[in-house]
């Protein structure tokens, strides 16, 4: 009974600093999920953030040239920020959004491929990068992406309100006097942040996950983006304590499972119940909707004006199918 | 002494860095005034509301319009919104106040100035609804008190009334004439003389030029409106006026007042009917 207890316990693990310090910057990570994260929602940028978690390798390939293992976050920071102010100005030049991210992509990582295979012995700290060391970053690793998420998501904070004005509108937003391009560039930076953050961490090929799964899961529970902006950070935060759980549980029972991987797995495992859980919610909900529509028929054909019936209707019906 | 106008403009021309798109465009909206734009497609009418809005070039003899964040709102064609995003009515509404803003958070009384918005367009009760589940004139009156949220002194409207049905565009109006009384200046596009005739004091009859501006009985004359709309087909309450050069020949009085007798219809039967 003991040792099943200690095979469950979902504390004492985290009593270590190795695990303690992974699971503080999943956290943080999650708090970036719930801001930053329902940004590149409402924006579409899935693939750009996609693009930019690929733009960083030149940088961390500069970086470890530079100044090894001390050089690849400023390195990643730097390509980051680049690539950010590069996508806005590309696709405001009149390229589709889409085609503007798989140029900056391919030329980014192109550059990443020449400069480390003119280069010897930086392959080995790259791996970490691209892989993760969620185990084994340090506390002035966790120093740093905590202030990269914290600019981040302050950038998001502050702009909150116009950002939300030009995602959902951007030509009347740029009529009533916004700066729409610096709101893009400011956006993009947060993106780039985070995504560094998550490089740290999870590694770049698994930072998409972190920044993009948790509202993805949220939205399929809720049509509020107040409510989803709290879900996505309740989410993330969940599912990066479970997946390090996961890993302690698999360590004891022999399996060397990479950390990384298994949080991003747990987040899309998440997903998957969180899209289940919202199609219940909606076979639930529409016996229910279609039995007051048609008790408010005759009202709403005598009526002038069509009045919605449902004021806040569930996720899975027709306008959320659109998206 | 009178109120200087709100918008005060001389021998202006407007354009995008070329050949100016319009040109010898003189007039002025003061407070409370209506006034609406009219003229065929590719006129110069959006050329001139962006020009007005900073977004288009211009060069002028006089051009005096509100220049501080959030002093000029605009109203939309709701087509160009995606009904699809997460955003309920007064989340929309509160983007109005934006621009006044800054990088401040909303406070109490940035609160009231949305609800009061809401009430003035009569949607509180709808505030908490999905901005997609709202009829296409609701979505039309919730973008209004969206740019009604930054007390705006000129509110600029490109084709309000299109695509609403009765109950909307009556809505629309009262809520027009209630702005004006408030002392709030408008700009109305519209291809609907009817509409532009009922709340508009004076118009502005373009077409690449200026071709009148003044009462707006006064300009929409049959012969004004056909110079302006040469070889156009447009639509008025749903029907479709064809002008051509037949009615001058046939009605031979040129400053006749435009009314719905006069039009040609596609139904047949109106004088002058040329079956277009």
């Amino acid at each position: 009974m003991t040792a099943l207890a200690a095979l469950v316990d979902p504390v004492t693990p985290f009593a270590a600093p190795f695990l303690a310090r992974p699971l503080v910057l999943l956290v943080a990570l999650a708090g970036a999920a719930g801001t930053v994260g329902v940004l590149v929602h409402v924006r579409r940028l899935e693939f750009s953030t996609d693009g930019l978690t690929h733009a960083v390798f030149p940088g961390l390939a500069i970086g470890a040239m530079l100044g090894g293992a001390a050089g690849l976050l400023p390195g990643a920071i730097g390509a980051a920020l680049v690539a950010a102010v590069v996508l806005a100005l590309i696709s405001r030049r009149g390229q589709a959004r889409d085609t503007a991210v798989a140029i900056v992509l391919t030329s980014f990582f192109s550059l990443g491929v020449v400069l480390v295979s003119a280069s010897d012995g930086i392959a080995g700290s790259l791996s970490d990068f691209f892989f993760g060391r969620l185990l084994t970053i340090t506390w002035s690793d966790l120093w740093v992406a905590l202030a990269l998420i914290g600019i981040a998501v302050a950038l998001i904070v502050a702009t909150a309100g116009q950002q939300l004005y030009a995602a959902f509108d951007p030509v009347g937003a740029r009529r009533a006097g916004l700066n729409v391009l610096a709101l893009e560039v400011v956006g993009n930076v947060a993106v780039a942040l985070v995504v560094v953050a998550a490089s740290a961490s999870v590694g770049t090929l698994l930072a998409l996950a972190v920044v993009i799964v948790p509202t993805a899961a949220a939205r399929a529970l809720t049509r509020s983006l107040v409510a989803a902006g709290v879900l996505s950070a309740l989410f993330g935060a969940l599912t990066g304590w479970l997946g390090l759980w996961l890993v302690v549980q698999l360590a004891a029972l022999g399996l060397d499972a990479a950390p990384g991987a298994t949080v991003a797995l747990t987040m899309i495992v998440g997903y998957l119940v969180a899209l289940a859980a919202g199609a219940v919610r909606t076979r639930v909900a529409r016996p229910r909707r279609r039995g007051r529509d048609l008790a408010a028929a005759p009202l709403a054909r005598t009526a002038a004006a069509s009045v919605p019936r449902s004021h806040e209707p569930v996720p899975g019906t027709r306008a959320d199918a659109a998206r | 002494m009178s109120e200087p106008p709100v918008v005060e403009i001389a021998d202006a021309s407007f354009g995008y860095g070329g050949a100016p798109v319009l040109t010898g465009v003189s007039f002025e909206v003061r407070e409370g005034e209506a006034v609406a734009l009219i003229g065929p497609n590719g006129a110069g009418k959006s050329t001139l509301l962006a020009g007005i809005l900073g977004l288009a070039e211009h060069d002028a003899r006089t051009f005096r319009v509100p220049t501080g964040r959030g002093e000029i709102g605009t109203l939309p064609q709701s087509s160009e919104i995606d009904p699809a995003f997460p955003v309920t009515l007064e989340q929309v509404v509160a983007m109005g106040r934006t621009p006044r803003l800054g990088l401040r958070w909303p406070g109490g009384r940035d609160k009231r100035i949305v609800a009061d918005a809401l009430a003035a367009v009569g949607l509180s009760e709808h505030r908490g609804t999905r901005f997609g589940d709202l009829s296409g004139g609701q979505r039309q009156r919730g973008l209004l008190a969206r740019a009604l949220a930054s007390q705006p002194q000129l509110l600029l409207l490109d084709e309000p009334f299109n695509g609403l049905d009765h109950g909307s565009r009556d809505a629309l109006l009262a809520t027009i004439r209630r702005l004006k009384a408030d002392g709030v200046a408008l700009i109305i596009t519209t291809h609907d003389l009817e509409l532009a005739r009922a709340v508009c004091d004076r118009t502005l009859l373009v077409n690449r030029e200026q071709i009148a501006f003044d009462e707006t009985a006064c300009v929409l004359t049959l012969e004004r409106v056909e110079a302006a709309f040469a070889s156009h087909v447009m639509e008025i309450d749903g029907h479709t006026l064809a002008t051509t050069e037949h009615h001058e020949a046939e009605h031979g009085v040129h400053h006749h007042h435009l009314l719905q007798d006069d039009l040609v219809q596609d139904h047949g039967g109106a004088p002058g009917a040329d079956g277009r």
